[in-house]
């Protein structure tokens, strides 16, 4: 778009050309007349106050009906506003980068593709970093601190569970007994204490803390038909002191939960996403755990001479049949296949002698008092 | 300084005080909504990222459509900022977050649950972010080629917030009017339009006499939940109006005239399209339901009550996509409404007066980085 004559055209008069103009040191809206020369000529009252290069013009936001313009080599947040559209027209013509602040395409492209290669750089992390992280980090947490650890959790078991230990004495002892056993055979020293407690909903469960503190809950301990089953629970327990699965599951789990939460942000309902992510990402790692310590209490009833079978059976009676259906959610492995696992394991078993005799199991079962004998 | 043979001849000179001057907005509804129906599906596929360029093209689209004595706003902050504050907040947080966890464990070995206290420092945190966020804002906003600005120290507002906040606590909430008071009064002596040094004159008072009724129904609205939106809308609205008539650039003044019902119907439009979307997304669940069914051959009673249903895979991702939807278009649903109509209601019972005392005023003061607004983001807090 050419102009007809550059030099001697008489704009400073001309109509429609006017416009306003902050010139960004002081707030006082000046009407200016506009000439369009080599450069963007600003005047007022005939005198030139400003001039600004077309490279150097760009747009600025404004409401509709107006364009508003800045320059980058003038002063930072002078603006000059056209209202009237075929100046604005002609003025943007001649501006070959006036939108070159602004986001584009392009920009939103780059945007959308860092995001995902960012996405993919989390996920790959959450999925093979971590875990490695987890693998190697957790030998060299001393056991001073895992011990604080699992008094940590021991104070909020209490908390949450209220558990009353169980001391009737000939119980005590028989329960001393079995855990002496398993440890012998197990390889773990002295710092394991295991306890039974009762607890007032009941729940029939066992867990291991970190630092190598055990509960069985007496709930467990009734549904029991024989030692070898509840022995095979402490000794998956033990299995996961001995691995310190606690450890490793915090720094995994904690690693995981903030790379996911990074991830997600505040994006539309993380809430959801993220709980689900976390859950499939966590429960995988778990149940590679769990089954690590279906291993452990093999091997370990297996060097008593005792089969591993009967845990599965007691844990069949506990959850009832899983069924089909998708275990990426679940944090253990279906009951079932952990069964039909330690039935093949223990095909070809030489069985040694019982680990409590008749007696002390009945003693063991009457460990919470007068319940049942 | 007047020479008599420039006054125009004719009527005497103007009146000496300007009259009052509402506050106009420009932007079209419909451009709004595209823009943030467009931005909550980049925020989709960029699983987040984007809400940095969002917020700052809603800010862009609001700030350039409000007008104040005929010219319009500008906001100048770009995405990009946006994004740098949240990545140097993520490396200041990241060893806060660390050293939280040692201490707490500390704290939870000697009594369980005795970390919980701790959480009042991650409070003293978001005020300081709430503080600087606005300060952020305030120096991208531009009017007449001259910029708002803010001084003062985040961390003496994190403090005094803090310890009103006990007060707030401690007076089951009546102390609230002078918290706000207080706190604004601080934000605003510290705030600029040029060389124009804003205050607050609102007094705590006068929040308390309007709004103390309010206060006796809270318990009854949190008992009987169709309440709520009445007493939440009144306090806002009262707030709103308490704040903006409190605000002052030296000798501008603002007024608001902002109605209860504005905002409650407000919030009660809210709620019907959360209804609304509620039952479309039920319906869309049922009709997965009987399709998986259908497809696995299982008859539709059998498959809700078996646990079938929580462990079939297409039922699941169908969940997912379902559910995905729903939430962008509560996204969408809750911009609109709890931003720009709030906006634009907010804004259309503004009246300024004496604009003429903004008429000379001189660009000051420098421009604040977005580390308040990264700190709002990874603490989930937010303010005005």
């Amino acid at each position: 778009m050419t102009m007809d004559d550059e030099a001697s055209s008489p704009a400073p008069s001309a109509p429609g050309r006017t416009a306003a103009y902050f010139d960004g040191t002081s707030n006082k809206r000046r009407t200016v007349t506009l000439r369009l020369d080599y450069a963007l000529v600003i005047m007022e009252d005939g005198a030139r106050i400003a001039s600004w290069t077309y490279d150097d013009i760009r747009r600025a936001d404004s409401p509709t009906g107006l364009l508003r313009l800045s320059c980058i080599t003038g002063q930072g947040l002078a603006r000059l506003e056209i209202r009237d559209a075929a100046l604005a027209a002609e003025v943007t013509a001649r501006c070959p980068r006036l939108d070159e602040n602004l986001p584009s395409r392009r920009g939103i492209a780059a945007i959308v593709g860092w995001s995902l290669a960012a996405a993919t750089s989390i996920v790959l992390v959450v999925l093979f970093g971590v875990p490695l992280a987890a693998e190697r980090l957790t030998p060299l947490v001393p056991d001073s601190f895992e011990r604080r650890l699992g008094e940590v959790g021991d104070k909020q078991v209490s908390a949450v569970f209220s558990p009353t230990q169980c001391t009737n004495a000939a119980g005590q002892a028989a329960f001393e007994k079995l855990v002496g056993k398993l440890r012998e055979s197990a390889g773990l020293d002295t710092s394991v204490q295991s306890k039974v407690v009762t607890t007032s909903p009941k729940i029939a469960n066992a867990f291991a803390l970190p630092g190598g503190r055990v509960y069985l809950f007496n709930e467990l301990l009734a549904k029991a038909e024989n030692a070898d089953e509840v022995a095979g629970v402490l000794a998956h327990e033990l299995g996961h002191v001995r691995h310190r699965d606690s450890m490793r599951e915090l720094i995994h789990n904690g690693g995981s939960s903030f790379l996911i939460g990074l991830l997600f942000g505040d994006v539309t309902g993380s809430g959801a996403l993220l709980f689900t992510s976390r859950t499939l990402v966590q429960s995988s790692y778990s149940r590679d755990a769990e089954s690590n310590a279906d291993s452990f209490a093999i091997e370990t009833m297996h060097r008593l001479g005792r089969p591993a079978k009967p845990m599965g059976e007691l844990m069949l009676r506990i959850t009832g049949k899983e069924g089909k259906g998708i275990t990426l959610l679940s944090s253990h492995p279906l009951t079932e296949d952990r069964l039909a696992r330690m039935d093949k394991a223990d095909s070809g078993l030489k069985q040694g002698p019982p680990l409590l005799s008749g007696a002390e199991w009945q003693a063991l079962k009457g460990i919470c008092g007068s319940t049942k004998t | 300084m007047n020479d008599l043979s420039w006054t125009p001849p004719g009527p005497p000179p103007p009146m000496p005080v300007p009259p009052p001057m509402p506050v106009a907005f420009s932007g079209g509804r419909r451009e709004f909504f595209h823009l943030v129906s467009r931005g909550a599906g980049l925020e989709l596929i960029t699983l987040g990222f984007y809400r940095f360029w969002l917020a700052t093209d809603m800010r862009r689209h609001l700030w350039s459509n409000t007008h104040v004595d005929g010219d319009g706003a500008e906001y100048t902050g770009r995405g990009k900022e946006l994004l740098i504050g949240f990545l140097v907040a993520l490396a200041i947080l990241v060893p806060v977050y660390l050293a939280y966890f040692l201490v707490g464990l500390e704290a939870e070995r000697a009594q369980a649950f005795a970390s919980i206290p701790l959480f009042l420092f991650f409070y003293l945190f978001g005020q300081f972010a709430i503080y600087r966020a606005r300060r952020y804002r305030l120096t991208r906003t531009v009017w007449r080629g001259v910029r708002f600005w803010m001084s003062g120290s985040g961390w003496i507002y994190a403090l005094q917030a803090s310890l009103w906040g006990l007060l707030v606590l401690a007076t089951l909430g009546l102390a609230l009017p002078w918290r706000e008071a207080a706190l604004e009064r601080y934000k605003m002596r510290h705030s600029y339009y040029g060389d124009l040094q804003g205050r607050f004159e609102g007094r705590g008072w006068d929040f308390f006499k309007r709004g103390w009724w309010l206060w006796l129904l809270t318990p009854f609205a949190l008992y009987m939940a169709i309440f709520l939106p009445f007493v939440y809308g009144a306090f806002k609205a009262i707030e709103w109006r308490w704040w903006l008539s409190g605000i002052r650039f030296g000798d501008v003044r603002l007024e608001s005239t902002l109605r209860k019902s504005e905002l409650i119907g407000l919030y009660w439009k809210v709620i019907g399209w959360v209804v609304v979307l509620g039952i479309v997304f039920a319906i869309y669940l049922g009709l997965c339901a009987v399709l998986v069914s259908s497809m696995t051959a299982t008859p539709i009673d059998e498959f809700f009550q078996s646990q079938e249903i929580v462990k079939s895979i297409p039922m699941l991702v169908l969940l997912g996509l379902g559910y995905l939807a729903f939430a962008l278009a509560m996204n969408v649903v809750m911009r609109v409404y709890l931003m720009r109509d709030l906006w634009i209601r907010v804004l259309s019972s503004t009246i300024v007066h004496n604009i003429g005392a903004a008429a000379n005023v001189s660009a000051r003061g420098e421009l604040a980085n977005a580390l308040g607004e990264g700190f709002a983001d990874g603490l989930d807090v937010a303010g005005f």
